[in-house]
């Protein structure tokens, strides 16, 4: 990849845009399923020990 | 196949098989980003712009795939009331959303200085367009309905019907004058790419690939989860 090439900017800005929304897509799926599945496990939690 | 549509079966395997899925989407990124960077030459009109297609299409190819994905989910919903049917779909469609998302946005940055416009409104782009409204469209039913079961109810609907756009996309070049470019890959006759250019392309596209399963497969577990934590919370409000 020729950075001083004509045009060059707009590459960059493609490869960007693609990785900042794939990154933000990443991070919000994870941190998504790490907050359902904590809630859940504290749901499961106080329903075992109601139960005691 | 029946057997995997139990929730308790498939978050086990989903657990078993997101680590290589992981691992497999790095690998397949790295070599496929060291193709399109480094050993694809540029091209002899387009210059070093083309490398903007190795982001380009795969996003493109993906958004079709995921709705195609979401309106089999859909049909296998209707037809066998899988459980997992409705999740497979409703999970997919942010994804697919994102993919649609880039198609449009590395086009346009593609467009302008090959075409020398953002943006125009011919069949190609348009479809493209019309595909990510749908997705918005579905995503936005799953939210603004509160029942589940009549979310499910209309979602599917809206998957199928507009899986129609699907072909219109696909075939938009062929049936209409258009500034984009025919297939040059997924066409009769085979590829019309060089091979230089073809192989980080189709490695970028299973990369591309791999990450929505991989995305898919965690969505799809945690909106289980979060079916669960209704179910439970709805259960306790009983019990009092």
């Amino acid at each position: 990849m020729d950075f001083g090439a004509p045009h060059a900017g707009f590459v960059i800005a493609a490869y960007a845009v693609s990785a900042a929304v794939l990154a933000a897509l990443l991070v919000a799926t994870l941190a998504q399923d790490r907050l359902k599945r904590r809630e859940l496990q504290d749901l499961d939690s106080v329903r075992h020990e109601e139960r005691r | 196949m029946q057997q995997f549509a139990n929730p308790t079966r498939f978050l086990k395997l989903a657990n078993a098989a997101l680590p290589a899925v992981w691992a497999i989407t790095a690998a397949l990124f790295a070599v496929g980003l060291y193709g399109a960077l480094v050993s694809a030459p540029a091209d002899y009109q387009q210059g070093e712009t083309v490398r903007i297609m190795f982001v380009h299409v795969p996003a493109a190819w993906l958004a079709l795939m995921v709705y195609t994905v979401m309106a089999l989910a859909s049909i296998v919903a209707i037809i066998f009331r899988h459980p997992l049917a409705d999740v497979a779909a409703k999970t997919a469609a942010p994804i697919g959303a994102a993919f649609c998302f880039l198609a449009l946005v590395t086009g346009s940055l593609w467009g302008k200085p090959m075409w020398g416009a953002w943006w125009v409104w011919d069949a190609r782009l348009t479809s493209m367009f019309v595909l990510l409204l749908l997705y918005l469209g579905y995503i936005a039913i799953w939210r603004a309905i509160d029942q589940p079961q009549r979310a499910a109810m209309i979602a599917r609907i809206v998957a199928l019907a507009g899986f129609i756009n699907i072909p219109i996309v696909k075939f938009s070049v062929d049936w209409w004058n258009s500034l984009h470019q025919p297939a040059s890959v997924l066409r009769l006759g085979g590829p019309s790419i060089a091979f230089s250019m073809l192989w980080p392309l189709l490695v970028m596209g299973l990369a591309y690939t791999f990450l929505f399963l991989a995305l898919h497969l965690v969505s799809m577990r945690t909106e289980i989860a979060a079916r669960k934590i209704r179910q439970l919370r709805i259960a306790r409000i009983g019990e009092r």
